[in-house]
């Protein structure tokens, strides 16, 4: 069985890239295989905010992720600069950035490009969904 | 040995921010001990123009940073050969970046193929 | 070592090309999928594959050229096993 990684950097709803990337997670999973971190990048990490409402009879892609990391114990990250720049921040973010509020899905975390660099070196196959 | 990384770079900058996203992985990589290619193809090559001033467009100019790419232990930097005449561009107009080479796109190819992990953007 | 191009937007097929070497493949996803609705011969007799989901979804899974096998998403995972590595070409 092999160890997978995933780079998203997908905008959510916009495109496809995050809904493959979902199934392509799903399926390795379901076929045994390892899944050790999805890491957001670029307009991806947009996946990471709580506040998302797409009308009912749509999927949440935020829930949707969340369900898999707490079912299947996946590390979801969103890379900090990305995540920030984009209106995506934890509690001490907003703090740190005098900001009214923060909006990081709890099945999220927001770290550093490094989280990228050792999912590679940790990985057999990282695969890009963009 | 640690695994290698090939970042090809393939769009021109400031239309999107692929060229700086990628050149962010590309030096996180470099911190890790990764060995890496960084590749220039297709409207990629104007990532190393001389000259560029996104302050016009209160864009920050990323291009200075290639040319500390072999300050980071990156030293392997292939701009290639058909992209440059495609485009008519010469070596003098593009950055001065230590070790900076013209590739084929056959010296492109082996390199996309020699390495463990390949990036787009 | 042996690469499979993940395509998902028809054009970038035309834009990896030059750099596919014996032995690769070519997985079309997305809205490349269109691609396999016409023949295709790549060079160095690439393995050409096209999703079976993103075909269906589309409408276009009885409109695929002979020269294109249909793989679905197990297929696929298991596609990215048996190259060295993918590279998705954006």
């Amino acid at each position: 069985m092999a160890t997978f990684s995933l780079l998203v950097t997908a905008n959510p709803y916009s495109s496809q890239g995050q809904f493959s990337a979902i199934q392509f997670a799903k399926t390795l999973l379901e076929q045994g295989h390892q899944l050790m971190r999805v890491f957001f990048y670029a307009d991806g990490v947009l996946v990471a905010s709580r506040l998302h409402a797409p009308p009912a009879d749509e999927i949440n892609l935020t829930k949707a992720w969340a369900k898999l990391a707490i079912e299947k114990d996946i590390e979801l990250v969103a890379c900090v600069t990305a995540a920030n720049k984009r209106g995506i921040v934890n509690a001490a973010e907003a703090e740190r950035n005098a900001l009214t509020g923060d909006n990081l899905d709890p099945a999220f975390a927001i770290s550093g490009l490094g989280q990228l660099t050792e999912a590679m070196l940790e990985s057999d196959r990282l695969i890009t969904f963009g | 040995m640690n695994k290698s990384i090939c970042i090809v770079f393939n769009k021109a900058p400031y239309g999107s921010q692929s060229g700086r996203e990628l050149l962010d992985i590309a030096l996180m990589a470099a911190a890790f001990d990764m060995p890496i290619t960084a590749i220039f193809i297709d409207q990629g090559v104007y990532q190393l123009l001389k000259g560029q001033e996104p302050d016009i467009l209160h864009i920050k100019n990323h291009s200075a940073t290639f040319k500390a790419l072999p300050l980071y232990g990156i030293e392997e930097v292939y701009v290639e050969q058909q992209a440059m005449q495609q485009f008519k561009l010469d070596i003098h107009q593009l950055l001065e970046i230590d070790g900076l080479q013209q590739a084929t796109t056959d010296g492109i190819r082996a390199k996309i193929a020699q390495s463990d992990f390949v990036l787009t953007l | 070592m042996k690469t499979l191009y993940i395509i998902n937007q028809p054009q970038k097929s035309e834009e990896a090309q030059p750099y596919f070497a014996e032995h690769d493949g070519i997985v079309l996803i997305e809205d490349a999928v269109v691609l396999a609705t016409r023949e295709t011969k790549q060079p160095h007799g690439l393995k050409q594959y096209v999703l079976e989901e993103d075909l269906i979804a589309r409408g276009l899974h009885k409109k695929v050229a002979s020269d294109w096998e249909v793989v679905n998403y197990p297929q696929f995972v298991e596609l990215t096993l048996q190259y060295d590595k993918s590279v998705s070409w954006l």
